[in-house]
């Protein structure tokens, strides 16, 4: 048993026993309404809620998702829906860095279901997801395009709370990106480590000493010409980070690695606001709160 | 303690005759025509960034492969579509041969597995063809190599546990013989390194046989990072 005392530490959640097992759900639906894109449709549960804030006038929709539970524990359910429906364009961005705590054995599920109608824009923009020494977490990330539709989602992972000097020796993830356009699987990732984070970590082929990852995902119509823009702006916001691009089954995968994650934050922040303005003319900023 | 959990695990109804011994050396021999030797899998970048510089290093990088990345990967595949083909069930093999397909981190993996697996399709179809096979695969879809082989070994009545390690010990030799080429290694360097890999092999085909399907997954985040790298690599020998 662990003292009382350790679990009353800021960082640190309250046990599973002095708290309910949370379902959560967001369902975001944004459409094209004249020239600019509104909601038409929002539904929500506990801990998840749905802020919206004026986006620029060049720029696109914006829902900023926030997680009022302040960390997952074992047991716990998000399911999140975000779509954007023909010829709309938005993003949504989370408040803040989702905690995944050490499990008594139960899984932490979040599901997550990106829709982007015929011609649409969608962008899904996550903060670190901090992975607790001992957790258990099976997350699904799956892109639905129709015709002429293209989404840019990530997910960033941060191994332990570093911060405090946290190792991840044990514990379950699974994490999966499936993307499915006009109805058909086109790209399947699935990040699995099952108790050997140690020797994954450490191994060269594995995360060679990286506690931080990264993954953006482009998909959609004529997504392969931004392979090579793609690769420089990677290299021009790279420091202290790895990152890599390859454009495989038509959907561009770009990751990056590192040993700091305040160092992939930059590089990834940096990426995605010009990112966005070279692919879809947007203005080359994040929405504020990525910066709060 | 992996030979004992081995030999109290079923390896499928069928027996291996000695046209299945036959059969599996021809197909998973470096001469069988897939071209095999022209993809490194993203080692011969991993050799250029100095992460492999040593028979220790490539044994160190092809076990994670085996045990945390591709190798399991393709051997839960390749246990999947045996299973399906050997069922005759065509509905669960065209799943497995779309989930195959769509499992792949970088255009060079896919490369690799996509043109080895149409070569090996066609080989069969003109060397060693059954009337099973055309009839269970869906019209025009890409085949992986770990898949089709798995396909012509259950079509041909070959044990799946035999077919497995065969593939897997393949896949070992085939990234030892880059090593060799790469790093460089001697010959005896490189089956030495072969000789250290076979209980990692053994224990990356009883892990494949006992996980389902829904866990399949990895972690080897370097080895994809390299293969992406490989496509802007200055001076390659290898298509992979």
């Amino acid at each position: 048993m662990k003292p009382m005392s350790a679990a009353i530490l800021p960082s640190e959640p309250p046990p599973a026993a002095w708290r309910q097992q949370v379902h959560g759900f967001a369902d975001i639906r944004f459409a094209r309404r004249g020239a600019a894109t509104g909601l038409v449709h929002l539904a929500h549960h506990e801990p998840l809620r749905v802020l919206f804030s004026q986006p620029a006038a060049n720029d696109s929709a914006q829902a900023t998702l926030v997680n009022m539970s302040g960390g997952l524990i074992a047991g716990d359910r998000l399911d999140i829906d975000f779509s954007v429906g023909e010829d709309a364009a938005a993003i949504c961005v989370a408040s803040a860095a989702e905690k995944v705590c050490r499990s008594d054995g139960g899984e932490c599920h979040i599901m997550t279901n990106i829709r982007a109608g015929e011609n649409a824009w969608a962008e899904w923009l996550p903060q670190e997801t901090i992975f607790f020494n001992g957790a258990r977490l099976r997350r699904t990330t799956c892109l639905h395009l129709a015709r002429g539709a293209r989404i840019l989602a990530g997910e960033f992972l941060v191994l332990g709370r570093i911060a405090s000097g946290e190792t991840v020796s044990s514990g379950y993830l699974r994490d999966v990106w499936r993307v499915h356009q006009d109805g058909r699987l086109m790209w399947v990732d699935a990040l699995r480590m099952d108790g050997n984070f140690l020797a994954l970590g450490a191994a060269r082929a594995g995360l060679d000493g990286a506690r931080a990852v990264a993954t953006l995902v482009f998909a959609g119509r004529d997504v392969a010409g931004s392979l090579e823009p793609a690769r420089g702006l990677q290299q021009a916001f790279g420091g202290g980070v790895l990152a890599s691009a390859s454009c495989v089954n038509g959907v561009l995968v770009m990751r990056w690695l590192a040993v700091e994650p305040q160092a992939l934050r930059a590089a990834l922040g940096n990426f995605w606001a010009a990112f966005r303005h070279h692919a879809a003319g947007l203005p080359a900023v994040l929405p504020r709160i990525w910066h709060v | 303690m992996t030979r004992r959990m081995r030999m109290i695990i079923p390896t499928g109804m069928i027996m291996t005759t000695n046209s299945s011994l036959y059969r599996l050396l021809a197909w998973l021999s470096p001469s069988f025509p897939v071209g095999a030797f022209s993809y490194s899998h993203g080692l011969e970048y991993a050799v250029e960034a100095g992460l492999v510089t040593c028979r220790d290093d490539l044994v160190r990088w092809i076990s994670t492969l085996l045990h945390y990345g591709s190798g399991l990967n393709d051997a839960m595949l390749f246990v999947a579509a045996w299973r399906a083909m050997a069922a005759r069930d065509k509905a669960a093999l065209g799943e497995i041969i779309e989930l195959s397909a769509a499992m792949r981190p970088t255009s060079e993996m896919a490369l690799e597995t996509q043109a080895q697996g149409a070569a090996f399709a066609r080989a069969i179809r003109g060397a060693w063809p059954h009337s099973d096979i055309d009839g269970m695969l869906p019209p025009g879809a890409a085949l992986s190599y770990p898949v089709i082989v798995a396909i012509c070994a259950a079509a041909h009545g070959i044990g799946l546990r035999d077919a497995l390690e065969a593939y897997l010990h393949a896949f070992a030799a085939n990234l030892i013989s880059a090593g060799v080429r790469l790093i460089p290694l001697g010959q005896t360097g490189g089956q030495n390194a072969l000789r250290l890999l076979e209980t990692d092999v053994t224990a990356t085909a009883d892990m494949a046989e006992n996980l389902p399907l829904s866990e399949i997954g990895g972690a080897t985040l370097m080895l994809d990072y390299c293969s992406a790298q490989h496509e802007t690599q200055y001076t390659r020998l290898f298509r992979s």
